[in-house]
């Protein structure tokens, strides 16, 4: 798949979501409004009550996008004979996908009561939900193969290009102004003696700075716009680097903690769920079926 | 490693979600207050029939009530509308402990379908004016806080018995559902108390009278007695006429009377009697025959004849006090008590009729017609005698009161004393000289004393002297004859002899001179041979 097939599975894959999600707000918003007391006699009740056509369906076809969604991805990542089927960022993205639409198809089945044992399995959802955004947030922080491996420490190095050459060799820059954009891309140690936070926010503000002064230098050297552009674009990927480099160690810890809640959470989800489910079809409330 | 880490950790979070949901409600949330008994895991098929939702039976299996009803095939939950319907589709729950488990828009809720069609002033009422625990019986439905079971279609199911069981419970025999008052379908035709005439006017306030029974107002409707108009109507003849009203009143109108014929005046406080019994009645009763009439003096009806002649500061006495009802005309005045008036009836006045001195004129007058008798009488003497002989002319100085022909007059008054056979005259025989024509012309002044004025000269002026005669020479007034005064002696032909006891005619012939025949006295032969041959 190449870049542009990727944007539009992504676009496409967003889209659906977004239509979904606005599509059940405005046909459902005026029900759902209404308080739990009153909603039995709306007519939208029977559409949309968790038991209801539409209500119902949403629980279970949120249910099943969930679960093809952890099982295919789960299957993908740990049996060799799926390893080779596709790239893993994109079933991932697809995981995201599903396991995205099926919680809104699910929060919209519950139509916003959460009650009783179903809704320990509801808040896991969201929880796996929520964790699921966080170690997006983390994945990204842990620099990748295009096939979405994790790279070592070596392999990261690797990536950073040589910007003193490159500043030497296709633009013609003051020796001054050469050594302000080099010193500014360089990895810095006299951050270690203070706290994580505080750490934080002066490699946030130290970076901000760098880049003015960049800009600054480059405006004096009166530089085309492009190639001011260019320049930034490439102090910025070291800078990044520079500090993916950094928290790498801090990254992998989290990510490995990150297991231990996403997954539990989906497994406690789904053992309610298929208690719940199990409770329903006892009760007799089996849908279309 | 990581998935093994993972794993344990899973699996100690999955054990305690098994933990609390051991323990957790499976209830897709609170059930409503009216059925918080039913909540807990153990409570579930209470309702629930496992496989097949909410089963009507297991809702009629508690709510027995509504079960009776269904099976009776009576109430709402047995109409058309609801019987094939699921209770749940209607009565549903899990949705909060204050969720309305019975509710329907009360203004357009068809009460028809209960099987009591609200009409009329039931169709304004709320809901919960009817529907509360004061009109349930059913003890185990009047327990509940809320339902809408338990009514009754009977009116007196909600209704006061304002009748106080004294009428059939089938009000609405009687009343409409608009309004208690008036029952409008009750037909009063059909009791025993027919309305007719005014009867179909009044309101049914004035025969069936209100009270105060057991503390609340109370209008009797049985129990009225009918059999007598009096029964409700005050009797204003104080039952003088019997109960019999309908002899002469009807329906219509009191004071409009029938059967007049039928009346017995004699039984009213004012009897019929003489001229009454046949007058007309409306001659009386001018206005309307039950119009109170005032009948304790005559005057309330007739008017005073006699224009207040006999008022007495200025109050007339009443009519009967002279006058009876047989007839007007005749009276009960009686000579006693015309003798205690001022005029007393004396003599000939006992037995004159009243109108002589009363009526001498077109009009009856009895005041002030005076006491003397010139006031009723002619004066026929008036220039005839002199009134020196009857002052102020007063009749009474000759006549007295019981003839006009008895008259005591003292003649010595007048210059002829009456002496003789003249005191055994009547005055007419005297004073009144009855003409040819019948007519007698009185005369008493400027009478003459002398004999002939009275008397004929039957001698026919044979002792007249001086042209007149005397009388009184020969005779006395005793009587004509004898001529006791004559003294033959002292005439020229003194007797004497045999001619004493002579007839007066052998000597004294008739005869006939002039027309007239008389004894010729004057015979001048005064010789023998004059009679004697």
């Amino acid at each position: 798949m190449n870049k542009t097939a990727h944007h539009i599975y992504l676009t496409v894959l967003t889209l659906i979501v977004m239509l979904a999600l606005a599509a059940i707000i405005n046909y459902g918003y005026s029900y759902y409004k209404i308080s739990l007391e009153e909603r039995f006699f709306s007519p939208d009740h029977a559409l949309l009550k968790p038991s209801g056509i539409l209500g119902h369906g949403m629980g279970i076809l949120g249910s099943i996008f969930m679960i093809l969604g952890v099982s295919m991805y789960m299957a993908r990542k740990r049996y060799r004979i799926f390893s080779r089927i596709g790239i893993l960022k994109h079933w991932l993205e697809f995981h995201i996908f599903l396991c995205t639409l099926g919680p809104i198809l699910v929060l919209f089945h519950t139509s916003f009561k959460f009650g009783g044992m179903v809704a320990i399995s509801f808040w896991s959802m969201v929880a796996v939900f929520v964790s699921g955004v966080v170690g997006r947030f983390i994945y990204i922080q842990i620099p990748r193969s295009i096939e979405g491996r994790e790279l070592s420490l070596n392999e990261i190095r690797g990536l950073k290009g040589n910007i003193g050459d490159t500043l030497i060799n296709d633009i013609q820059l003051d020796v001054e102004s050469h050594r302000v954009i080099v010193d500014s891309i360089k990895v810095k140690s006299e951050y270690d003696q203070s706290n994580f936070m505080v750490r934080t926010f002066k490699k946030y503000f130290d970076d901000r700075r760098s880049l003015r002064k960049v800009r600054s230098v480059m405006k004096k050297n009166n530089l085309p716009k492009s190639q001011r552009n260019q320049v930034v674009s490439l102090v910025k990927n070291e800078i990044s680097l520079n500090r993916r480099i950094e928290r790498l160690t801090l990254m992998q810890n989290m990510f490995k903690y990150w297991h231990v809640a996403h997954l539990p959470f989906a497994l406690v989800m789904l053992v309610i769920m298929v208690i719940h489910v199990g409770v329903t079809i006892v009760f007799g409330y089996r849908w279309i079926f | 490693m990581k998935i093994r880490f993972g794993h344990i950790i899973g699996a100690f979070l999955i054990t305690v979600s098994f933990s609390i949901s051991a323990f957790a409600q499976i209830s897709p949330g609170a059930l409503s207050k009216f059925h918080t008994q039913l909540e807990g895991l153990s409570n579930c098929t209470k309702c629930h029939t496992l496989g097949d939702k909410v089963s009507n039976d297991k809702c009629l299996a508690c709510h027995t009530e509504l079960k009776v009803r269904i099976d009776q095939k009576k109430g709402y939950h047995s109409s058309a509308e609801v019987k094939s319907k699921q209770c749940a589709s209607c009565h549903n729950d899990h949705h909060g402990l204050t969720f309305q488990i019975v509710r329907f828009d009360k203004d357009k809720f068809n009460h028809n379908l209960s099987g009591y069609k609200l009409t009329g002033a039931h169709s304004k009422k709320k809901c919960e004016d009817c529907h509360k625990a004061q009109f349930i019986n059913d003890t185990k439905i009047k327990a509940k806080k809320f339902t809408y079971l338990g009514l009754k279609t009977e009116c007196l199911t909600c209704h006061a018995d304002y009748h106080q069981k004294t009428l059939p419970v089938t009000c609405a025999d009687c009343h409409n559902d608009e309004k208690f008052k008036p029952a409008s379908k009750f037909d009063h035709q059909k009791t025993k108390f027919k309305l007719a005439g005014k009867h179909e006017h009044i309101t049914c306030e004035e025969c069936h009278k209100t009270s105060v029974v057991n503390g609340v107002k109370f209008q009797q409707f049985k129990g009225v007695k009918s059999t007598n108009c009096t029964n409700c109507h005050k009797d204003p003849h104080a039952n003088k006429f019997g109960q019999n009203c309908a002899q002469c009143h009807n329906n219509e109108s009191f004071i409009v009377v029938g059967g007049v014929k039928n009346f017995d005046h004699s039984k009213a406080d004012f009897k019929l009697e003489g001229k009454h019994v046949n007058v007309a009645c409306k001659l009386c009763h001018k206005q309307k025959l039950t119009t109170p009439l005032k009948f304790t003096k005559c005057t309330d009806c007739h008017t005073d004849y006699h224009n207040k002649q006999f008022a007495k500061n200025g109050v007339s006495p009443d009519c009967a006090t002279c006058h009876t009802v047989k007839s007007f005309t005749e009276f009960s005045y009686t000579i006693d008590q015309h003798n205690a008036s001022v005029f007393p009836l004396k003599g000939a006045h006992v037995a004159t009729p009243c109108f002589a001195c009363h009526k001498k004129q077109e009009k009856w007058k009895f005041k002030e017609i005076g006491k003397a008798c010139k006031d009723c009488h002619d004066n026929i003497h008036n220039t005839f005698i002199n009134e020196k002989y009857y002052p102020e002319v007063n009749c009474e100085a000759c006549h007295n009161l019981d003839s006009w022909n008895s008259v005591e007059f003292d003649h010595k008054k007048t210059k002829f004393e009456l002496e003789g056979a003249h005191t055994k005259q009547t005055c007419r025989d005297c004073h009144f000289n009855k003409e040819k024509t019948g007519h007698a012309t009185q005369k008493f002044a400027g009478l003459a004393a002398s004999c002939t004025n009275c008397h004929k000269d039957v001698h026919v002026k044979q002792f007249e002297t001086n042209g007149i005669t005397d009388c009184k020479k020969c005779h006395t007034s005793d009587s004509f004859k004898p001529a006791s005064k004559f003294d033959h002696s002292k005439t020229k032909f003194v007797l004497d002899g045999k001619h004493l006891n002579v007839a007066c005619s052998k000597c004294h012939k008739e005869v006939t001179q002039q027309g007239e025949t008389f004894v010729l006295y004057k015979t001048n032969k005064l010789k023998c041979e004059d009679c004697h041959l």
